[in-house]
């Protein structure tokens, strides 16, 4: 032992000094030979071994990352499908949101050509008292400017009227209830008569119209306006109602009646508008979409002398231009 | 003989550290260091200058082998140290009892504290106070922990190549009682 002090200390001096040499060889900028060498000898044997190796543990790798990720996992997975209920439920409120807008424009175009005051709403449900009425709620009412007996439209015609007012929401009562009666003009004509629900929604006949004179005459294909009330309530003129589909031929009666097809599909009511002030003259027919309109010229001739209902009862409307509405 | 089992067992040894210890994904740094306990526990039954020709290799070894990218001989320097400083006492009694255990995790802390501290000197931007602290705690740790799982099956294997009449390493918690005594 004491024989190999002094052997032993030269040979771990020398091979300090050769680590020391190597680590300032190494350390210096740029690359030295002899490091350099000694490293690609180092990649060269170590890169069969750790490339067998990483095959080899990749299994256990594997478990060992599902393993580590596990408590987070769940937390993830949650979180994703959260995400995705998100994102789901705001695609398909986009697309109602297209939809919706859609037929405010519609509602607008309406009113518009009407020179109605609308409070937009949304029908909201639809209740069925024991199913003899077909109620619908909208989420406007008392503080919206909502009053009993305002009529209701969407863009495609009438819808019904106000029955009740409450402070945010309010009943509509469609005008194919079987309480409903709108008083309402064949389309092209003079010829009055009202308009009845006949039966809850989706009925064959939904609605009839009986004309008031006996020796007036309507055919299938017609379209019924609101005639308009006084004051406009519980109905403004000029709404779109029906189109007539077929007529009773009943000998001895005093008056026709037929049947209607409503211009509102009441299946799928969505957007709707309240109308809060009527407009200033009868838009008569003009609402009335695209053809068939029969002969409109003659009738815009006579529309002046005509109107005089709603002369008495536009006090309250002042928006829309009526000239719009003639177009 | 010995020598070549005590080489091969080094090269196993730094290729296993290299190839799959250093990339488990263990937290904080709390890598054992197998070559360490390798070398540490040929040291124990080797003269002074074998010790030390086998940590400079191993340590050597470790430094060239792809991950590491750190300069050359840093490794080998420090484990030079210890192998040489573990066989010089190895006649001591420090095999005894709970000997192998504690020469091996002081190895572990001096190694670790030199490699930071050279690492500092040679302006390594990678070793700061904080993240040093917690490398050298937690490899030495680490070390420590794993050392009877190497120590006692290699410490069997030398001293049979040695030829020496002596017992086994006890476990651990065997060497417990006989630390007391």
């Amino acid at each position: 032992m004491r024989r190999d002090t002094s052997r032993s200390r030269l040979v771990i001096g020398l091979l300090v000094a050769a680590a020391l040499a190597l680590i300032v060889l190494d350390s210096r900028e740029g690359a030295d030979p002899v490091t350099t060498a000694a490293r690609d000898a180092g990649e060269l044997a170590f890169a069969p071994v750790a490339s067998g190796v990483t095959a080899a543990t990749a299994p256990v790798r594997d478990a060992y990352t599902a393993l580590a990720a596990a408590p987070g996992a769940r937390d993830r997975i949650a979180d994703l499908e959260e995400r995705n209920r998100e994102l789901r439920t705001e695609l398909a409120a986009r697309d109602r949101d297209a939809r919706r807008a859609e037929k405010l424009d519609d509602l607008l175009q309406l009113s518009g050509m009407g020179g109605y005051e609308i409070v937009p709403a949304q029908a909201v449900t639809r209740v069925t008292a024991r199913g003899f009425s077909d109620a619908v709620t909208l989420d406007v009412g008392r503080e919206d400017g909502v009053r009993e007996d305002m009529t209701v439209i969407n863009g495609d015609g009438l819808v019904g009227r106000v029955t009740h007012a409450g402070r945010t929401t309010s009943t509509v009562l469609p005008a194919v209830d079987r309480s409903s009666a709108v008083g309402a003009r064949l389309e092209g004509s003079q010829e009055i008569g009202v308009a009845e629900g006949t039966g809850a929604v989706g009925g064959s006949k939904p609605m009839s119209f009986e004309l008031m004179s006996a020796d007036a005459r309507m055919k299938p294909g017609q379209r019924i306006v609101t005639l308009g009330s006084h004051d406009n309530a519980p109905f403004v003129p000029g709404v779109p109602v029906g189109t007539i589909t077929s007529v009773n031929e009943t000998p001895g009666s005093l008056t026709r009646t037929g049947h209607a097809r409503p211009a509102v599909d009441f299946g799928s009511l969505d957007v709707v508008g309240v109308i809060v002030a009527g407009p200033q003259d009868d838009p008569r027919d003009s609402l009335l979409p695209g053809p068939p309109r029969e002969a409109p010229e003659p009738e815009k001739a006579g529309d002046e002398a005509d109107s005089q209902d709603s002369e008495s009862a536009s006090d309250t409307g002042e928006s829309g231009d009526p000239e719009e509405g003639r177009r | 003989m010995k020598t070549a089992v005590a080489a091969l067992l080094v090269a196993a040894a730094v290729l296993v550290q290299a190839a799959i210890l250093n990339r488990l994904p263990l937290p904080w740094g709390l890598v054992p260091d197998l070559v360490l306990l390798v070398v540490v526990g040929v040291a124990l039954w080797s003269a002074p200058t074998t010790a030390a020709a086998t940590g400079f290799a191993a340590g050597l070894a470790a430094d060239i082998l792809p991950p590491a990218d750190h300069e050359i001989g840093r490794q080998a320097l420090l484990l030079c140290l210890a192998a040489f400083l573990v066989a010089s006492i190895r006649d001591t009694g420090v095999r005894a009892g709970a000997g192998p255990y504690i020469a091996a995790a002081l190895a572990a802390l001096g190694v670790s504290l030199g490699y930071a501290l050279l690492g500092l000197v040679l302006g390594d931007p990678r070793v700061g106070w904080a993240t040093g602290a917690a490398a050298v705690l937690g490899g030495t740790a680490a070390t420590a922990l794993v050392s009877p799982l190497v120590l006692v099956p290699l410490g069997a294997v030398m001293r049979r190549l040695t030829g020496e009449a002596h017992s086994d390493l006890p476990a651990p918690w065997e060497t417990a009682r006989g630390l007391g005594r």
